[in-house]
């Protein structure tokens, strides 16, 4: 079953001769439970591409659909819905709300979807102890580390159980062990939780983490690459290799 | 160099005959899945490293079945060893197979249109993706607290491959100036005796 799919997505912005073409002739094709990074120079169009399949953004041309649902055409309140109950973002700033507490920040999709308060906390707080912040339910954003802020940041994108994560940049802000931390969770959400995540990075350590790359320039899909743990190589042949030792 | 002196320093610790030897390397390596050696390849080491005076023969092991050398370093041993700890491991960057593939694509040009130097970097590119993605998960399989030194390794082989990668980001995003260059040719030096001028 293919969670997210595009066809022939074309994203231009402007008109006549300043032009510019964010995006041409896209289209892919995204498995359930999948952990796609989309890589690429910047002004590549990734944002872009995340954008259109957040419903964020409409496009000049083709179409995308999440769950099989083509959203492309849809009317601005049901998008809204679609985007609240399928779809969690998470952003490169975390995008907390500095008074709440960690559990009041995680809980507010649902508590703005009318989820009675004490409720939405229980069920924020379960994604919270899952990301190990069992202990920091009611810190403020500033009392938690760059790390801690993005796993509470994802906690929110996944209290409302969407079945799409769609993450920009999520370790852009991050020094590499928190990096590292927040990439082997998005891992956890797709292989642990089910659920389809497609991340734009630039950091290629942390597009490792995925099980698919795709590679965009200049609006287009350039390449892809889909990453198999079972065949690699162990650590020291490579090191070996890499130095040239050996008798 | 590496094989030879790492036995060097494990009969140094105390001495061993081969098949003992053989384990403790691999041991120290963190497995055979990391680094074989093979049987005879420590056997002709030993063989080498006897012939050159590094280490001797101290006895004979004899339980069941055939007789085990055992060997112990000698002073000269040591020195070798010494010098080896004493001097920088020399890292073989600019002997470089990527770098020579990607040349040689370049100068084969259009007899080679399917295989061009872009389709060298993309292929390149899903090699060592592939290699970090192993790699990544390997690292965060070890235990911390029992595996610190072959975590280190991981990490060490991490960086590497990060690096490479990013290079090959630089040489993508170039290689359109890269084409447009001459490649270097060889220097075109007479040979045999110089030819008489004819006018």
């Amino acid at each position: 079953m293919s969670t997210v799919s595009t066809d022939n997505l074309t994203k231009i912005y402007g008109s006549g001769p300043t032009a510019v073409t964010a995006l041409g002739h896209v289209s892919i094709d995204v498995q359930s439970g999948q952990f796609v990074a989309v890589m690429g120079p910047s002004g590549c169009g990734k944002s872009t591409l995340l954008h259109m399949l957040g419903g964020l953004d409409r496009p000049t041309e083709g179409t995308v659909s999440i769950g099989d649902i083509p959203i492309a055409e849809m009317p601005d309140n049901r998008l809204t819905e679609l985007r609240r109950r399928k779809i969690g973002f998470v952003f490169q700033f975390y995008n907390l709300i500095p008074v709440m507490t960690a559990v009041e920040n995680a809980a507010l999709p649902i508590t703005l979807d009318g989820v009675r308060p004490a409720e939405a906390q229980k069920k924020a707080a379960e994604w919270l102890a899952r990301f190990g912040l069992a202990d920091r339910l009611h810190s403020r954003p500033d009392q938690l580390s760059g790390g801690q802020q993005q796993r509470v940041a994802i906690a929110r994108a996944l209290v409302a159980e969407p079945s799409l994560i769609l993450a920009d940049e999520p370790t852009g802000n991050l020094d590499s062990r928190a990096s590292d931390e927040i990439a082997g969770l998005l891992a956890d959400v797709s292989k642990k939780y089910e659920r389809t995540v497609i991340m734009v990075t630039h950091d290629p350590r942390i597009a490792a983490y995925a099980d698919r790359i795709i590679f965009l320039k200049d609006g287009k899909v350039v390449d892809e690459t889909v990453l198999d743990t079972s065949t690699t190589e162990s650590a020291v042949m490579l090191a070996e290799k890499i130095q040239g030792m050996g008798d | 160099m590496s094989v030879r002196n790492a036995l060097l320093g494990l009969l140094l610790q105390h001495p061993r005959h081969g098949y003992e030897l053989r384990a403790a390397f691999e041991a120290l390596v963190g497995g055979k899945q990391n680094w074989e050696v093979k049987p005879a390849q420590i056997y002709t080491t030993l063989a080498r490293l006897e012939e050159a005076g590094l280490v001797v023969q101290q006895g004979v092991e004899q339980e069941s079945g055939p007789a085990k050398r055992i060997y112990a370093v000698t002073p000269q041993g040591r020195a070798e060893l010494d010098a080896w700890f004493e001097t920088g491991v020399e890292g073989a960057h600019q002997r470089d197979e990527l770098f020579v593939k990607l040349m040689v694509s370049l100068a084969l040009g259009s007899d080679i249109p399917e295989v061009g130097p872009q389709q060298v970097i993309r292929a390149q590119r899903s090699r060592l993706y592939q290699e970090l993605h192993g790699l990544t998960a390997q690292r965060n399989a070890a235990d911390p607290k029992s595996e610190l030194a072959q975590i280190f390794l991981l990490d060490k082989a991490i960086m590497h491959v990060e690096a490479d990668l990013r290079w090959l980001e630089l040489l993508e995003a170039r290689l359109d100036d890269i084409c447009d260059q001459p490649l270097p040719e060889p220097e075109v030096k007479p040979r045999g005796r110089p030819k008489k001028m004819i006018d």
